[in-house]
């Protein structure tokens, strides 16, 4: 901006809807870029140094503010004269990439590799971070409050007598024994026997190390092999730190896909949540696999057989029958008796 | 079909287009995705510049003032308050039921707070608005109406309605200048009867022609393990009538009850809003909006957008009982964000309804 210039427009006093025409003249004075409002009547009515007017940043073709100290906004849709003024400051970067063009495909592009991989991987390291930072202390909260909650609302005291309680703590400790030590210490492993009758034979594991088995899980399989392939399966889940991280990455991606909504709409943000619901099944079942070949691993180790793994699950399937794999959490029992068969087939001899 | 020209009446214009958008758009979209949501705060404020500053009423335009650092400050509080909740409904589940007990108490300050923000934030022809809604009021509008829908088994609700935008529009300032709104329970009951009658009218019809019925579906649910496929399609035939069921009769019910509100709002000063938008257009605009939007992947949203708004504003003017210039704005104290972000985390709209 060497040489003096003006530009038309309106100007508005402060706190003040009156709209006059007037004029923004720009010149140098003494090396300092200045600019004042002359009225139409030629009546000078704001003047000020260039850096001590607030100037809004370039959006599409929206009408260019300048906001002087006292208020007075002068207002321009010169947005060929107003670049003489403000040159390349005020977002002039930002709105030059926001101008329609052939770079906008390449942009495109970008978001839609850049989202997939931030449900991907960034999720994923997101939630592995909060995992880490989450005190011990904490986890062990999650097990009593968990535990309480489930004690109130499904389970009562097991009714088992010692002699079946003793057996199934044989099988675990001997499971829990393989485990690599600092593994085996950096948690407080402990089994706990319910009856619950309302969710029939099962196990289940919380992140700090309790592991539950029903009345009807023990009573229903004699075979040893069944119970270590199933405690190793829980014992997976713990190690795997999966409850907790399928906590922070369901809380992560509604965070995240609430604060991009406003970018994707309302009906968008109902798709993308519904999305999310069934994508967050698939992480489920994906850590099942997990857990399945963990517990495999583990039991084989311990010298149980692993089929016995598979064993429970044909049991289930004789007894529930199926329900529809993308529903659900879990990923079908047959599904998991034949991923169950193939990993059995590559586990290295005892 | 413009709102009904008089020497004093003014049409809402609308000069964003499709094209331009877009690059604005696509933009704030990869920012947010490269800074994992960071740049959200920042693109909130481009989009809201971006249809405020397009939108114009006699040759003036609305604007928007907030800052992205300011709204980054919201969300940060309120994501860390809604991870801290979590985790304590997790580790104490006793805990967190009072905690919930303790949001219910917060909601209506929150959303009065959002409501303020939102409002001094915006401005019309150089003057902000103001909003001066109390705690009182709003836990009326959202604890003890909602209460008595319920009990009345929704029969109340276009009195709940009512409330709710009366609560919104006569606690609007813009500068001093105060808005009314004075509409009859009777037109929002017109508009809830319609769209009631398109509801029965459309499950009749599928009902004649389909046989459906709810025997049907809880049969399709015993058959699910026999024959998925046959399953699939009676609950893919429950959607699609539900779909063309419920969201038409609710953009039946908006189109309706938007007019009547307009017609009926005042803003000191003798001007009188207007609004006359059709419920088939608005249909026929939100469904083609939907499926060109889903069809290829969200990247027609911006055309959708402005397309919607263009609609609205053709549809929406105002009688100028005076001149435009004789707004006066107050000073006002500055707002925190805190409310606002909830609202956007919670995908709760309490932007100004232009």
């Amino acid at each position: 901006m060497s040489d003096p210039f003006s530009l038309t427009g309106f100007v508005y006093l402060q706190g003040s809807s009156r709209r006059t025409d007037a004029r923004l003249d720009c010149a140098q004075h003494d090396g300092v870029a200045w600019v004042c409002i002359i009225a139409t009547d030629g009546a000078e009515l704001a003047r000020s140094p260039l850096s001590e007017v607030q100037i809004d940043a370039a959006l599409g073709r929206t009408a260019r503010k300048l906001s002087f100290a006292d208020g007075t906004v002068f207002e321009t849709s010169d947005h060929d004269g107003f670049a003489q003024l403000d040159g390349n400051s005020h977002g002039a970067r930002l709105h030059r990439l926001e101008r329609f063009g052939p770079h906008l495909i390449g942009f495109t592009i970008a978001c839609l590799a850049g989202a997939y991989l931030l449900w991907r991987y960034g999720l994923d390291i997101l939630a592995a971070l909060a995992v880490a930072m989450t005190p011990a202390v904490v986890v062990e909260q999650i097990d009593r409050g968990t535990l309480q909650t489930i004690d109130y609302v499904m389970a009562e005291p097991s009714r088992l007598n010692e002699a079946e309680k003793d057996r199934a703590r044989m099988i675990y400790e001997r499971v829990i024994a393989v485990l690599p030590d600092e593994e085996r210490n950096a948690r407080d492993f402990t089994l706990l026997f319910r009856d619950m009758p309302s969710v029939g034979p099962n196990a289940f594991a919380l992140p700090g190390g309790t592991m539950v088995m029903t009345d009807d899980l023990i009573r229903s399989f004699a075979n040893e092999n069944v119970l270590a392939g199933i405690l190793g399966h829980e014992i997976g889940h713990v190690v795997e730190e999966h409850g907790l991280r399928r906590l922070y990455r369901s809380l992560g991606a509604y965070i995240l896909v609430a604060l991009l909504a406003g970018e994707t709409g309302p009906l968008m943000e109902d798709l993308l949540l519904e999305g999310n619901a069934l994508l967050a099944l698939s992480y489920g079942r994906k850590q099942e696999t997990s857990a399945d070949e963990f517990g495999l691993t583990l039991s084989h180790r311990a010298g149980y057989d692993p089929a016995g793994l598979k064993q429970f699950f044909e049991a289930l399937s004789n007894m529930m029958g199926e329900e529809i794999q993308w529903m659900s959490s879990h990923p079908s029992h047959e599904n998991r008796i034949k991923a169950i068969d193939t990993f059995i087939d590559g586990l290295p001899p005892r | 079909m413009s709102p009904e020209q008089t020497p004093h009446s003014r049409q809402f214009q609308f000069t964003g287009n499709a094209k331009e958008w877009f690059g604005v758009w696509i933009v704030n979209l990869l920012l947010s995705i490269v800074t994992i949501g960071i740049y959200s705060a920042w693109a909130k404020v481009r989009t809201k510049k971006y249809f405020y500053g397009n939108t114009h009423v006699d040759g003036r335009n609305f604007d928007y003032h907030a800052t992205g650092g300011q709204i980054l400050k919201g969300r940060l509080i309120v994501i860390a308050a809604i991870v801290v909740f979590q985790i304590v409904v997790t580790l104490m589940p006793i805990l967190g039921i009072i905690l919930l007990i303790a949001l219910v108490i917060f909601y209506p300050w929150l959303l009065t707070r959002a409501m303020m923000f939102n409002a001094r934030v915006s401005s019309f022809s150089n003057v902000r608005f103001n909003f001066v809604g109390t705690y009182g009021q709003a836990f009326k509008v959202f604890f003890i109406y909602p209460i008595l829908c319920l009990l009345t088994l929704y029969t109340t609700f276009p009195i709940l309605d009512r409330a709710m935008k009366r609560f919104s529009i006569d606690n609007h300032r813009l500068g001093t200048a105060a808005f009314e709104m004075n509409a009859k329970i009777s037109a929002f009951y017109k508009a809830a009867g319609l769209a009631l009658l398109w509801i029965v009218a459309v499950f009749a019809i599928a009902a004649l022609t389909m046989g459906f019925s709810i025997t049907a579906l809880g049969e399709a649910s015993l058959a699910m393990e026999n024959d998925p496929g046959a399953a699939i399609a009676v609950i893919g035939a429950f959607y699609l009538v539900f779909f063309l069921g419920f969201i038409p009769a609710g953009v039946i019910y908006q189109a309706f009850t938007r007019n009547v509100i307009y017609n009926g709002t005042t803003l000191e000063g003798g001007h009188r809003l207007r609004s006359n938008v059709s419920a088939p257009q608005l249909f026929w605009i939100a469904v083609s909006n939907l499926v060109v939007v889903v069809c290829t992947l969200g990247l027609m949203l911006p055309w959708a957008q402005i397309r919607i708004t263009r609609y609205l504003a053709n549809h929406t003017g105002v009688e100028l009982g005076s001149s435009v210039d004789d707004f006066i704005g107050v000073q006002q104290d500055a707002t925190s964000a805190l409310g606002d972000a909830y609202a956007d985390i919670e995908g709760i709209d309490v932007g100004l309804p232009i």
